[in-house]
């Protein structure tokens, strides 16, 4: 018996995911699924209480996904409730755009100052080009450049991801616009061609949570989402 | 009395950059000390800005004009502080850590802590442990002041206590760490001395830190 005959599978995702999780996802788990607002992580506690409302909600015991990662430890603190909840074992979702956490340790290494893009965010306008059009608007163009600097002048690079070449290729023409407003800041441009695998594992776990391994944390009933669970490797205390 | 204190905090509050210094001034005109102009006033209102953003009320560009205005009101009283002694002789080395590149909130505890009286040695951002190591044996301050806003990066701060220790400097300095995820219970778990929620919570601590508050 599997996951998704005994009991109701649930997705709740970041709107990130979305077009994402729609070509990948059975038509089924599509029609129950939950997608939240981007940028609840600019908040964590917000982002807490936002989906332990929405998990709180769910009537029947069921399994919970999570398409989230830590996302700046919003996630720290849920509690599991009747339900059990599967999530992948990531910091944020860009491993899951990359198809896999040592993608995004490959990343992360290599290049510490990127500022990622993915389809998601050009679509709703979550990007330094944008951002300062609305500053713009709001307090002056010399104003909203300072506040631009104070936040975006310690990165190097400009990287869009897409998990297919054709979605590289629509959003190419977008994703340079916000480049070359972020070249005064010595940003470099590159295109990351990311992979679906992680949701495909996904997909494979909601099916046999058994073969669950080192890519994902499951919380049983009553158990509470901490940081640790996303952790390689404990840090010992001093005392 | 109180009333001009609430005005300088509204002031920090909404950026208010010129009126700041004017009402700084006129706070010293009225006989008030430059010490409580700076904690009954200015650094009020800045507390409120950090704890307004941290919920979310309050954002990155709005924090930038209330640093500003805080600035501009500490330059006013800088002189007067340092002449009457009560700054506070402490020295700290602050840095965002390995891997990380965010540094406003690092920057402004810098300033607050400057405008206290502190010397502040800024390592920057993406600073290695080694790096952290090698300010103490160079400039032996009392404090570390170490943030992170990436759940990614704030690993690094448990790394960074851990080669301090393993360079045998653990018990020269005190360890406060800050940033969006971490939270009190990380700080402990990590064994730093201390955690600050926002900027200013971060400044007061360092000031609690060398018995000086």
């Amino acid at each position: 018996m599997t996951f998704s005959e005994k009991i109701p599978v649930v997705i709740i995702a970041c709107k990130v995911m979305q077009s994402m999780l729609e070509q990948l996802i059975p038509d089924q788990l599509l029609q129950q699924a939950v997608f939240m607002d981007y940028g609840l992580h600019r908040v964590p506690a917000k982002m807490t209480q936002e989906l332990q409302d929405t998990i709180d909600d769910l009537n029947d015991p069921s399994l919970v996904v999570l398409g989230y990662g830590l996302c700046g430890n919003g996630l720290d603190g849920i509690m599991a409730g009747k339900h059990t909840l599967l999530i992948p074992k990531v910091d944020d979702c860009i491993a899951i755009l990359l198809g896999s956490r040592q993608a995004y340790i490959r990343e992360f290494s290599a290049v510490p100052g990127t500022y990622y893009l993915s389809k998601g965010w050009l679509e709703s306008g979550s990007h330094p080009l944008k951002e300062y059009e609305e500053y713009a608007q709001k307090f002056g163009a010399e104003e909203a450049a300072w506040i631009m600097d104070q936040q975006y002048r310690n990165y190097d690079r400009l990287a869009m991801v897409a998990h297919s070449q054709s979605d590289l290729e629509k959003y190419r023409p977008q994703a340079l616009e916000v480049a070359r407003y972020c070249e005064k800041w010595g940003m470099r441009y590159e295109e990351i061609l990311g992979s679906d695998r992680y949701v495909r594992r996904l997909l494979e776990i909601i099916d046999q949570p058994d073969q669950s391994d080192n890519e994902f944390v499951i919380v049983p009933p009553g158990g509470k989402i901490r940081q640790e669970m996303f952790w390689d490797f404990q840090v010992q205390p001093r005392k | 009395m109180s009333e001009i204190y609430e005005q300088l905090a509204t002031g920090i509050l909404e950026g208010n950059v010129p009126k700041i210094p004017e009402l700084v001034q006129k706070a010293l005109d009225d006989g008030l000390k430059a010490d409580d102009i700076l904690s009954n006033g200015l650094v009020v209102g800045m507390n409120e800005v950090g704890v307004r953003f941290k919920s979310g009320a309050m954002f990155i560009p709005e924090v930038l004009k209330s640093a500003q205005a805080m600035h501009a009101g500490q330059e006013v009283l800088r002189q007067l502080l340092a002449e009457s002694g009560s700054a506070f002789s402490g020295k700290i080395v602050l840095g965002t850590v390995k891997g990380d590149l965010h540094d406003i909130g690092k920057n402004l505890v810098g300033m607050l802590c400057e405008g206290a009286g502190f010397e502040v040695i800024d390592l920057g951002f993406n600073v290695e442990p080694e790096k952290f190591t090698e300010a103490i044996k160079n400039h032996q301050p009392d404090i570390v002041g170490m943030s992170a806003l990436l759940t990614t990066t704030m690993r690094a701060m448990g790394y960074t206590i851990k080669a301090i220790e393993e360079a045998g400097l653990r018990d020269k300095v005190k360890v406060m760490v800050g940033g969006a995820p971490v939270d009190s219970d990380f700080a402990e778990r990590i064994g730093a001395d201390g955690y600050g929620h926002n900027a200013v919570s971060g400044s007061e601590l360092a000031k609690k830190l060398i018995g000086a508050a």
